[in-house]
């Protein structure tokens, strides 16, 4: 009883500790520190509480040979320091930077709302270069289309459901609803092959067609690629269009070329973009003639030309503020090199501009990704320039002279793997599996109370306290908590049921067999050990391989998963052996062990009846 | 209850049930990898409540835009898990501008990116064969584990042997039901999937010890009886806790099922099937498999019946 005792006090504090622990929010000895704003201070993983996951592979080739060459350890270090500190100073939010492997990175950004700004940050080869960027571009003839391709080009009026109106019935003409607000185009059709290219084509030239739309809602006024066209027929038709012009004749909306016919509309510039070339569905047919034929050039919307000009020309970069408005600007410095390229650049740009009012813009390009293309405001000569943006914000300034200023990555990276999830998804998982698990676990304790009885409760209150230290020393490690590692933890409560049910079936055999309460609960708990440790060595073996390769892998949601259900099985083992066996001997000592059927719900009679015979 | 005279039952009745999984694994496509395995992208779309999308139109759209390729699964009204190939910064920016334009033009915000996923084939291909050797190695570890945990009982080999067969028995049940609904509901398997299955073998190797250890147990009690005799008076006793313990887990898992959220809903129907497969395994094949094994045939039981 003695023993007893004692273990019931340490289990009192057990408790006791474990309620403390997590009814503190936040944890605080000096370097020690758990806990935030997170239910119970737990640490929530990127899938519960959103946020991004970017992996990387660093990538050392020899410049001659092209062979991949080892990256050292230092390098990585030297790599993992380098984005950290440009995360950190951008106050994106802490990351956890990891080294996986010998040439791998895993960047883990909790909470992140914008995971493309961290992209930027982070780079990749961080290769920065400025380029000219020509506006004013040569049409380029796409050779692929053969005359053969084309089987008949026709003008007509067609309606926005890309219909057309000649061809309607009078039935459609009459109803009140009849659209009939037309638009003067081209219907080309093509053969199978001529309308699979003409496809391609519309595609590339509609997603130009939406970036640029895009940048010029940022300010940027970046026009699209655009589709030029010259018809020989009765008389010589050219005139130029954007993505936004074409449609497949049987298509849902006028933008996208959807569908599956062959017959493409092409608007007829009849709006005030050219109004040199408006045109209407008449004259066009009359100047295509009875055999016209047509060829296609593409017009680029810009080309960035190479000017040698790179992130090594640049001596400084930093925030500052516009001396006349106070608006957000951010300061370059080059060195000699950069100061005499970007001088001839500026100039180039700005007498360009003088005599033909092209506006060529400086690009520049981190790792073949737009940062930003400033215009050029006068002949910058001095080596000392300002970029200004119309939608320049001081966090906006703060990246910006950060990746200009911290030049290229130690060694050049590539991103492999990636997942984002929004904190709002990862709430409402975390939410509803909190629930779904409450809801889950409260039907368990019921069923083993009613099947069980005492011991059911018993075991009941020792699940309680099983998920009150998991939880603990979750909170302690810390582990954190995954969508994986909530899989893992239900599983591990399976098996702390699956214990405490081996021990009750093993304890009924004990009493049926005739034995005092007190001994039947020994032997039971002693029976029912070879089969509990033998599960649990068996899925702890399946751990330890899990975990091990997991960690070759770098797949950090298979590794959650086997942690949480080892750490799960370990405690497990502790609250059905300890907790469980000596609460039920305790309560083998008071008086509710004489009402056996309390212990044994089916055949206690019997024994009941048994013991009070002997 | 005689278990062990039914043995061959057992096997017909596993077999009729792995069978068209089996089928539809061998029958193209097999199982539809997810971008975990093959690489690529894959992302949640959360249309505005108002707007009016359905799988057809998103899917023409996504050709539209350049992604003949992709594919849709409706997640709820407005919220779509898109699949496509590998997606950059850029090409991903300007497809979700360009879906935003086309569904939504005029709400703001036009659309929500809930979740976006990106597997470059180099990792995908690490994966596939990292996780056929964590596979077997979890295999042989447990197979090993078992033969020494049972060595104080005659042939303790089999004992391990058997846990294995128990063990692919409810790993291909797993798998070839998801291959079924591979074809039927578009259902991908990715890494989570993986992870369930290996739960799956976690459980179903439990399972099997629980009432190998009562046959340990009683073959050294009863060593006068004949072994078939010993193994179903094993089972009889161990067949309360096992659908006790698989009743609990169960009643768990639907109601993580059925009120947990979306993202994890194909993992708990992988350890729902699981869980069913490990419990009938344990009885119905390991234990089935050492009797079998015993006898030197499967036919026996028609032949005469051995009971207890």
């Amino acid at each position: 009883m003695r023993r007893n005792a004692r273990v019931l006090v340490i289990i009192a504090i057990i408790v006791a500790l474990c309620g403390t622990v997590l009814g503190i929010q936040e944890i605080k000895v000096r370097e020690f520190h758990r806990g935030g704003d997170t239910p119970l201070g737990l640490s929530l993983g990127l899938d519960l509480q959103g946020g991004s996951h970017l992996v990387y592979r660093a990538l050392l080739t020899d410049s001659e040979t092209g062979e991949e060459l080892d990256v050292s350890e230092n390098q990585m270090q030297s790599l993992s320091k380098t984005i950290e500190r440009r995360i950190n100073s951008s106050g994106l939010g802490e990351p956890i930077i990891q080294i996986l492997g010998n040439n791998r990175l895993l960047v883990q950004l909790p909470g992140i709302r914008d995971p493309g700004r961290a992209k930027t940050l982070i780079g990749e080869t961080a290769r920065l270069e400025f380029k000219h960027r020509y506006l004013d571009t040569d049409p380029i003839k796409l050779e692929s289309f053969q005359p053969e391709d084309i089987v008949s080009i026709t003008a007509e009026d067609v309606n926005s459901d890309g219909k057309i109106i000649s061809q309607l019935s009078t039935e459609e003409l009459s109803s009140p609803n009849a659209n009939i607000v037309s638009f003067p185009a081209l219907v080309v059709d093509f053969t199978e092959k001529g309308a699979e290219e003409f496809r391609q084509t519309a595609v590339t030239l509609a997603m130009s067609w939406v970036l640029a739309m895009d940048s010029t809602r940022k300010g940027n006024l970046l026009p699209p690629d655009r589709l030029g066209m010259t018809i020989k027929g009765s008389e010589e038709l050219r005139f130029q269009v954007a993505g936004d012009d074409i449609a497949r004749l049987d298509g849902e909306t006028l933008i996208a070329p959807l569908g599956t016919s062959t017959k493409f509309l092409i608007a007829l510039p009849a709006s005030e973009d050219q109004p040199a070339t408006v045109i209407n569905a008449d004259q066009a047919r009359e100047k295509l003639g009875l055999n016209p034929s047509i060829s296609f050039d593409i017009k680029k919307g810009y080309i960035d030309e190479d000017i040698g000009l790179t992130g090594d020309d640049l001596e400084n970069a930093y925030p500052s503020q516009h001396q006349g408005s106070g608006a957000p600007i951010v300061s370059i410095e080059f060195d000699d090199r950069g100061t005499k390229l970007f001088g001839e650049l500026t100039t180039e740009i700005y007498s360009k501009q003088q005599k033909t009012g092209f506006r060529d813009q400086i690009a520049i390009v981190l790792d073949g990704q737009e940062l930003i293309a400033p215009v050029v405001n006068s002949p910058i000569t001095a080596g000392t320039a300002i970029i200004q943006g119309g939608d320049f914000t001081l966090e906006r300034v703060k990246d910006l002279s950060l990746l200009l200023e911290s030049g290229r990555l130690p060694i050049p990276i590539e991103l492999i793997q990636e997942r984002d999830v929004d904190a709002i998804l990862g709430a409402d998982s975390l939410r509803k599996s909190v629930v779904a698990g409450a809801i889950g676990l409260l039907l368990v304790l019921l069923f083993m109370t009613l099947y069980y009885r005492i011991p059911g409760l018993v075991a009941s209150l020792a699940l309680v306290i099983y998920a009150l230290i998991v939880l603990t020393v979750f909170k302690i490690l810390p582990v954190t908590l995954t969508l994986s590692g909530v899989a893992a933890a239900i599983l591990s409560i399976g098996m702390a049921v699956d214990a405490n049910i081996l021990i009750f079936e093993r304890m009924k055999d004990e009493l049926r067999a005739g034995r005092t309460m007190l001994s039947a609960i020994n032997i039971g708990f002693n029976r029912a050990w070879p089969a509990i440790r033998d599960g649990n060595v068996s899925t702890l073996i399946t751990c330890a391989i899990l975990y091990w390769f997991s960690d070759q892998l770098g797949a950090t949601i298979v590794q959650g998963f086997a942690a949480t259900l080892a750490i799960g099985v370990l405690i497990s083992m502790f609250s059905a052996i300890v907790v469980s066996r000596t609460l039920m001997r305790v309560l083998a000592l008071t008086a509710l062990s004489r009402r056996v059927r309390l212990f044994v719900p089916s055949g206690g009679k019997d024994i009941a009846d048994r013991q009070s015979q002997s | 209850m005689d278990f062990v005279g039914k043995r061959f039952w057992f096997f017909v009745i596993s077999s009729l049930v792995i069978a068209p999984g089996i089928i539809f694994l061998i029958l193209a496509p097999g199982l539809r990898p997810g971008i975990d395995f093959t690489g690529g992208s894959s992302m949640t779309i959360q249309f505005p409540e108002d707007t009016s999308v359905d799988q057809k139109e998103l899917r023409e759209s996504l050709g539209a835009h350049g992604h003949p390729e992709a594919t849709v699964q409706k997640m709820g009204p407005t919220m779509f898990f898109v699949r496509t190939k590998e997606l950059d910064e850029i090409s991903k920016d300007s497809l979700v501008l360009g879906l935003a334009n086309s569904f939504a033009p005029n709400s703001d915000p036009q659309l929500l990116l809930q979740g976006f996923d990106l597997v470059s084939p180099v990792v995908a291909q690490e994966t596939v064969i990292n996780a056929f050797w964590a596979v077997l190695a979890a295999a042989i570890g447990i197979f090993f584990y078992v033969w020494w945990a049972f060595r104080n009982v005659p042939r303790p080999l089999r004992y391990g042997l058997a846990a294995i067969v128990a063990l692919l028995h409810d790993a291909i049940i797993v798998v070839g039901i998801f291959a079924i609904l591979g074809e039927i509901a578009n259902m991908e398997v990715n890494t989570m999937f993986l992870i369930s299955l290996l739960t799956v073998i976690g459980y179903s190797v439990n399972d099997t010890i629980v009432v190998f250890d009562k046959i340990r147990e009683n073959v050294l009690v009863f060593s006068n009886r004949p072994f078939p005799e010993v193994v179903n008076l094993s089972i009889s006793e161990t067949i309360g806790r096992s659908i006790n313990t698989s009743f609990t887990l169960l009643v768990t898992l639907l109601a993580l099922y059925l009120f947990g959220g979306a993202t994890i809903r194909e993992f708990l129907l992988v350890l729902i099937i699981g869980v069913v497969a490990g419990t009938y395994s344990s009885i119905a094949v390991a234990s089935q498999v050492l009797v079998t094994w015993d006898q030197k045939s499967i036919a026996l039981p028609f032949r005469k019946t051995v009971t207890s």
